[in-house]
């Protein structure tokens, strides 16, 4: 399973919290001609540096789908920086 | 019935010791070896499913307050993260030995299978790092 909604907060030193909450579907949809070119650039580099392109692909894909329940929480004082892949 | 039981009851039998003795031979067995209730299957250990790493210091760095960290990964992540790494190209791992032997770093990344990191990961699991600080507390495990 991909990963759904990437959380990110953030306390500020005033103590005001900055939530942004990403829908990754909606997000890679709207980004996909920018994907499309990376993937592309990938796809050359891995014909360049002789790395297996399916082998590439499905490590990609593995790293994708592995990343729901990832949680970074950093909390130092005042400030705070949280995110979290779901 | 366990080979161990079985002799000593054979003993009784023999008359070689008496019922009293047989009792607490039984009675020590039972203590080294605690049986589980008759007809439960013993389960396998749940598998740990995430690398968690805390960290809760008081220490006042930044005179902001005391920090924490508290940090989860999945396991799954990681063996991702190292299936990737069996796809860098011979001659980046040469370029990377020679700079690591230049650093006094004598480790050859080519001797490095992907089925040795996997390995690796598959101990994780058990791995439990705790380190205590009267103001500090770090804790590596997997849960």
């Amino acid at each position: 399973m991909i990963p759904q909604l990437v959380t990110y907060r953030q306390r500020r030193r005033d103590g005001r919290w900055l939530r942004l909450y990403v829908p990754v579907v909606p997000v890679v949809l709207l980004l996909s001609p920018l994907l499309l070119v990376a993937v592309l650039v990938g796809l050359v580099a891995c014909l360049v540096f002789r790395v297996s392109l399916v082998g590439a692909l499905r490590g990609t894909g593995q790293l994708l789908c592995a990343l729901p329940g990832t949680r970074f929480e950093i909390e130092d004082g005042r400030t705070a920086v949280l995110v979290s892949v779901r | 019935m366990n080979e161990q039981r079985r002799q000593i009851l054979q003993m009784l039998a023999e008359g070689k010791i008496t019922a009293d003795e047989a009792e607490r031979l039984i009675d020590a067995l039972e203590r080294e070896q605690p049986e589980s209730p008759p007809g439960a299957v013993p389960r396998p250990k749940p598998r740990p499913k995430y690398l968690r790493v805390v960290v809760n210091s008081e220490d006042d760095f930044g005179g902001d307050g005391p920090s924490r960290v508290n940090i989860r990964v999945p396991l799954q992540l990681l063996r991702a993260g190292v299936r990737l790494t069996s796809l860098i190209p011979p001659q980046a791992l040469t370029q990377v030995n020679a700079e690591l032997n230049k650093s006094g770093i004598p480790i050859d990344l080519t001797q490095l299978k992907p089925q040795h990191i996997e390995e690796l990961i598959e101990q994780l699991d058990e791995l439990t790092v705790d380190v205590d600080q009267p103001d500090t507390k770090v804790q590596v495990f997997c849960e």
